[in-house]
């Protein structure tokens, strides 16, 4: 399969070579996905679906443009190149736009980032609805259940690479995942809900179903009897599972393309903060390319662990190639690969016990940022802290301020992190946020 | 259609927006067109083709004045051809973009806490979408995971509120010849004079309920399960005026454009975030705010209706609707309408 691969993406560079692309770089790639869902105890969804590609990316006469197809027939493919490369045509000279310097694959790392389990591809079908099966029994177990819906998928991608500089390469990896969502009655009509999914490269590295099913229902059940809470500053506790999404948004901005499309010579808020404190001192960031079965790919030009943000001052922005060059800066990588934030001594529970009045937010609902301002707007959902307890659920309220004024407000970060995502981020903790409700 | 009669349109559009303003800084302009052409057979003997073209040009501005940079944005869509992007829409997008940007300059964050909300004619049909529509598709009320599930025949709003879901307003960004089962698209009234009547239907919901399919059953390609959507949802036209409505409120604030909402089908809790909008005092508009999520929870809000003027129209923007990872066009609309209280984001508390 491989060698097919590499084939197909080598033929791809020399369609576009004959159709007058002057550079080019191509990936071939074939990925299946597989998906078992069970609804109340009864299989709702068996998917399964394998498709091949091709992607390309061309530089044509000082302008580039990039295309995909999934139509492989030779007579197809040579038609789709010769219009893609007469596309690239039209549009505006670029002169940023070079395909990338050979000195920065050629002597890459060559380590094992462990993308593959040969453990999922041996995964059968009866093992999935098996998993299914035993997360639903779990999450049901409650006498005001309405639904639950659990599912199992799991997904393998090969993928050949080449260009008309030099580069050759290939990965592999797999993915899993498994988890629920329970919805159960409350007083009146509201049906309030609970979710709980984990996915990684490694079966290993996943929770069993039981408990994923467990949890799920867990979710479910803190939401009953939530009311609309109060409109105050204070305290906000914010677990590791909803906490990724401020980084997110965060450093969202932080890279050499946000500061490009906010302005011509300016950047968007985090840019805009380099070298600036970003955040209180507490906290250290990194983006961690080639980190051991790690979520998301680590691109070409990334190498290594890199801070992003060091002692609450923002180090550095990612930089693709064509911006390095726009703005006469090294490239570093292209946008965040593993984004993980530095862990502190004491987890959640430990961190709300010491915290007299405040509010702890356990996911968002909505809500949006201005990239080029820092401006913020979430709806939240949580629990309100009383004399160090998690208290009574609430819902209907929003999280408003500017992000880097949050962030220069966070006094703590927990010990925590959630393990099943690219952005691995453990509780936060921020004082003077502004939440509002009622 | 080759790029060399796209590219002019695109082109004209810079150079009108670029031209409105000195502190424009940079512009933006993206294309998007799609012709997907569909034939569904089954196993009845229907057999049934529909084409169907979208497009959207999406204007995006960033001014900068006295070192201080806003962008914000504007966009048009429909199922058309070429045909759709004449010189005087080319000018109003253009404007609409410039004047939502130059505005952010002026506007601050409205105070936070419940409030009365004018939601502006037009794109405030979000709340419909997502306070009301995504509770009332069948599929949700079927699993009785829907906070709607058992609100059929009830009264949940005024008697002056009307709620419609439409696959057949022609050129329409949502409308459809047939659903992805093959059925013809047509008109659904899901609020009718403040009474819940109907629940959109795809075909597996429609045989549970014993009742005719609704042609809403839609899919993002073939890849994907229909199920059922939403086409353009909007609120028919009410007894009172905006100037009536504006007027009432003491202390509020009165929406105008949105980028995003979302919304928990059980709890019924939904958020819809205002990118440009009004401060009301007095009865009348005062400042201009900015960037605030507003959340509540849909049929309490249905219920907190309590003015719809005269002026009902659809948003000329486009919008997809994104539910269990597929994607469809659809299109909303609404006339000004007032909710008594809602949870707004504001900056200051009190």
């Amino acid at each position: 399969m491989l060698a097919e691969l590499r084939e197909r993406a080598a033929h791809a560079l020399e369609l576009a070579r004959r159709a007058g692309a002057s550079d080019a770089w191509a990936s071939a790639s074939r990925s299946r996905g597989v998906e078992v869902e069970v609804r109340d105890g009864q299989i709702e969804k068996l998917q399964e679906s394998t498709s091949r590609a091709l992607s390309l990316r061309l530089y044509v006469d000082g302008r580039y443009g990039t295309f995909d197809t999934s139509d492989l027939r030779e007579r197809e493919l040579a038609g789709f190149v010769r219009e893609a490369v007469a596309m690239t045509r039209a549009l505006e000279p670029d002169p940023f736009r070079v395909i990338p310097d050979p000195a920065l694959f050629e002597d890459r790392p060559a380590e094992d980032l462990e993308l593959l389990d040969r453990s999922v591809l041996a995964i059968e079908a009866d093992t999935r609805i098996a998993w299914c099966m035993e997360m639903s029994a779990r999450a049901r177990r409650h006498d005001r259940i309405v639904s639950a819906t659990v599912s199992a998928g799991d997904s393998h991608s090969l993928v050949a690479s080449a260009s008309t500089n030099g580069f050759s390469g290939w990965h592999e990896r797999t993915s899993i995942s498994r988890g629920g969502n329970v919805t159960l009655q409350d007083e009146g009509d509201a049906r309030p809900a609970g979710y709980h999914y984990v996915g990684g490269r490694h079966l290993a590295d996943l929770p069993d179903a039981a408990s994923v099913g467990d949890e799920a229902l867990r979710q479910a059940a803190r939401r009953l009897g939530a009311t609309q809470g109060p409109t105050r500053r204070g305290l906000v506790v914010v677990e590791p599972r909803a906490a990724g999404r401020l980084v997110g948004l965060l450093l969202g901005p932080a890279s050499a393309r946000a500061s490009a499309s906010s302005a011509p010579s300016g950047a968007g808020a985090s840019a805009s903060a380099c070298s600036r404190r970003a955040c209180a001192s507490p906290t250290t960031r990194s983006s961690r390319a080639p980190s051991a079965r790690a979520t998301t790919t680590a691109r070409a030009s990334a190498r290594g662990a890199s801070p992003i943000v060091e002692g609450g001052a923002l180090r550095t922005i990612y930089v693709d190639t064509y911006y390095g060059r726009k703005i006469e800066a090294p490239p570093t990588t292209g946008g965040s690969s593993n984004l993980v934030i530095e862990p502190g001594t004491r987890p959640l529970d430990a961190i709300v016990a010491d915290v007299r009045e405040g509010l702890l937010v356990t996911g968002w609902l909505g809500g949006n940022s201005d990239a080029t301002t820092g401006d913020f707007s979430l709806g939240l959902r949580g629990h309100l802290i009383e004399g160090g307890q998690v208290g009574a659920p609430v819902q209907e309220m929003n999280l408003t301020g500017n992000l880097l004024t949050l962030f220069a407000g966070l006094i703590e970060v927990g010990s925590d992190p959630w393990l099943y995502s690219s952005t691995r981020v453990p509780t936060l903790v921020f004082e003077d946020a502004l939440f509002s409700g009622a | 259609m080759g790029i060399d009669r796209k590219l002019p349109i695109v082109q004209r559009c810079a150079e009108i927006v670029s031209g409105l303003d000195p502190s424009i800084v940079k512009v933006e302009i993206s294309w998007g067109d799609g012709d997907s052409r569909v034939l569904i057979a089954d196993l009845s003997g229907r057999l049934v083709y529909d084409e169907r073209p979208t497009t959207r040009l999406y204007v995006t501005v960033t001014a900068e004045r006295d070192g201080q940079r806003q962008t914000n944005r504007a966009n048009i869509a429909a199922r058309a051809g070429l045909d759709f992007y004449t010189e005087e829409r080319l000018r109003e997008v253009a404007q609409r973009a410039v004047d939502r940007t130059m505005i952010l300059f002026e506007a601050r964050r409205p105070p936070a806490g419940e409030m009365p909300v004018v939601l502006a004619a037009g794109a405030s049909g979000i709340l419909l979408h997502e306070a009301i529509g995504h509770g009332m598709e069948a599929d949700f009320n079927r699993k009785r995971v829907s906070i709607y599930a058992d609100m059929l025949n009830r009264q949940v709003a005024e008697p002056f509120v009307t709620i419609v879901d439409d696959g057949t307003l022609e050129r329409e960004r949502g409308a459809l010849n047939v659903d992805d089962e093959g059925q013809e698209a047509g008109r659904t009234v899901l609020v009718e004079n403040g009474r819940l009547v109907s629940y959109m239907h795809d075909g597996i919901s429609a045989r549970h309920y014993g009742v005719g399919l609704t042609g809403s059953g839609r899919r993002q390609s073939f890849r994907h399960v229909p199920m059922p959507r939403m086409r353009c949802t909007y609120m028919e036209a009410g007894p009172h005026t905006r100037d009536e409505i504006v007027a009432s409120v003491e202390r509020g604030i009165l929406a105008e454009t949105f980028t995003n909402g979302q919304v928990q089908i059980g709890a019924g809790d939904y958020t819809f975030y205002i990118k440009n909008g009004w401060l009301i005092e007095g009865g009348r508009l005062t400042a201009p705010i900015k960037d605030v999520n507003i959340i509540g929870t849909g049929p309490e809000t249905l219920r907190r209706i309590s003015m719809v003027a005269d002026d009902a129209q659809l948003d000329t923007g486009g919008w997809t609707c994104g539910k269990r990872g597929q994607s469809v066009p659809v299109s909303l609309g609404i006339p000004t309408v007032l909710v008594s209280r809602l949870a707004v984001g504001g900056e200051s508390a009190g």
